[in-house]
Order: C-alpha cells, then structure tokens, then sequence
C-alpha cells in the first residue's frame, strides 16, 4: 500500500531545497543535487532556483558558466530558521505548513 | 462593603487575566508571523482566535475595573446590568475564540466547513448556556489537540494540549464558581496555567536550533 503524499506549500518545497544546499555547506550544491533531495521536476527545480537566487536567499559560487553551484547566503540561513520555528510552531497546533 | 479577602482575589484575578491577555497576544502575533511566511489559512484562524481571546480578556480587565471605579465614586447605575454585560460579552468572545481554535487545529485539509461567519454567529444563535457551549466547543479543541499529539509526539505539541486541558479545566470549575469562591479561584489559575504552557511552548520553539 503507497503512503497518499501530503501536499507541499510552495514555502515549503524552497525551505526543502534550502536545507539540501545547507547539508553540502561551504561546498554547494549542484542542480541535481537539489532536485533529489527536494523531490522535484527539473522544470520546478529551474523556476524555483531562479527564485530562490533573486531573493538573494541562495547564491551561486560556480567558477565556470556550465557548472552551477549554489550555496546558503546570510539571509537564506535567516530565512530557513525562522521557518523552522514556525514549522514547530504551526505543527504544535497540528497545522502543517 | 466589599469583604476584603473577596477585594484581594479580584485584585489578583485581574492580575492574572492582564498577564493571560498579554500571552495570548504574544501567541496570536507569531501565528500571524508565521501566516505571513507560509500563507496557511489556518494560522491565520489561529491568529484570530488567540487575538479574540486576548480581546475577551481585556475587555472583561477593563470592565471590572471600570465597575470598581464607579463603585468607589458611591453611585452604580444598573449595576447589575452592567455586570451582566460584560458577563456577556466576556463570554461570547470566549467562544468565538474557541471555535476559531477547533476550525484551524482540525485534522486534515478537505472536507466542508462551515463558514467563519457562521461560526461566529453560533454564540449569538444558541442560547443561553454560555460556558456550557464554551466548554462543548472546547472539548473538540482538546480531543484535537490530543490526536496532534498522539500523531507527532513532540513537546511541543504536549504544551499545545496541556494549554488547551487547562483551559477547559478552567471553564469546568468556572460552572461552581457561583456557589464556591474558591472554585472561582482555582477556575481562574487553571486559565493561567493554560495560557503559561502556551507561552513556554512559544518560547522553546523558537530557541530550539
């Protein structure tokens, strides 16, 4: 029996694909890399990296042109722990965010 | 003359209700910050309902002290009637607040619900048992609360539960209130206690890393 997959906000699905760029740290992460660990389409992925690096939440440190690496900018690290405190905040009262 | 013991655990319930007001006013801000962040509708119900709430106290603060300071200056118009008024209203906002806890802590997204003006006409649709509504509407809270935390096991989510027992420990001694003073005494710290466990709960999650 699959388990019914609970719908993701879009505020979310950018806190997951935050979180994968922290875990690789000072090194970055590559699309791919985000797009496994966000669980998302490469069409998805592209539209929200675009995102992402015009709020300056991530940055791209990518010494060639071909090769995108991105990491956390102060403000994205910022962003992902009020999210957190609003993520224990909001499942305490049973709400998922 | 008012007895002055009686005088004292006015004094002292008025306390403990500003510093409940100002909690739930605490509690009803971060549930707007975070509906700010993540636009979940449900924050925002939760928002109200602790803001509605907070309102109920003040107002029932504000009113008392008003009756005391007209009380002090020898003449009271229609005491009674004043009292039965803030009564009133104290109660009312008691349960729009607590129906806006039941609609946003529900389980699950689906299913119809019935409109939030709907809601906040119940109290004024249904008559007159007042706390005995609060404490039916309540007690869904409660049981919701319960499956949360069943369902996550967090601490925090036992902090949630414990405000919400606490709070319907409240409204049930608040019934024999009339006949017993000191369950009026004890009604009014479980309302405390309640809303302390809301505010521990805010503040360690928002230091946890």
């Amino acid at each position: 029996m699959t388990k019914k997959r609970a719908y993701r906000s879009k505020v979310r699905i950018l806190a997951d694909m935050m979180r994968a760029i922290q875990i690789e740290g000072e090194e970055g992460a590559g699309p791919t890399k985000i797009l496994y660990s966000a669980n998302l389409s490469h069409d998805r992925l592209i539209q929200y990296i675009e995102e992402l690096v015009e709020k300056e939440l991530i940055e791209d440190i990518g010494t060639e042109s071909s090769t995108k690496v991105y990491v956390l900018t102060e403000k994205g690290r910022e962003f992902l722990r009020e999210f957190a405190k609003v993520e224990r905040f909001s499942e305490a009262f049973g709400i998922d965010v | 003359m008012m007895q002055e013991p009686l005088l004292t655990l006015i004094r002292f319930d008025l306390i403990l209700e500003s510093i409940s007001g100002v909690i739930a006013l605490m509690i009803s801000h971060q549930a707007n910050t975070a509906y700010r962040l993540t636009e979940q509708k449900r924050l925002s119900d939760l928002s109200t309902g602790f803001l509605v709430l907070s309102a109920s106290m003040f107002g029932r603060v504000i009113g008392s002290l008003y009756f005391f300071v007209i009380a002090a200056g020898g003449s009271i118009p229609d005491a009674d009637m004043m009292q039965n008024v803030v009564s009133m209203a104290y109660g009312f906002l008691k349960i729009m607040a607590f129906v806006l806890f039941a609609v946003s802590t529900r389980r699950g997204g689906g299913g119809q619900m019935p409109s939030e003006a709907a809601f906040m006409a119940l109290p004024f649709l249904i008559d007159p048992n007042l706390e005995l509504i609060a404490i039916l509407v309540l007690l869904i809270v409660v049981m919701q609360a319960l499956m949360n935390y069943a369902a996550i096991r967090t601490r925090f989510a036992l902090y949630v539960l414990a405000g919400f027992l606490f709070l319907l420990l409240s409204l049930i001694f608040g019934i024999f209130a009339t006949m017993n003073i000191s369950a009026y005494g004890v009604s009014q710290a479980f309302q405390f206690l309640g809303l302390m466990s809301f505010l521990v709960m805010l503040l360690k999650s928002g230091r946890e890393q």
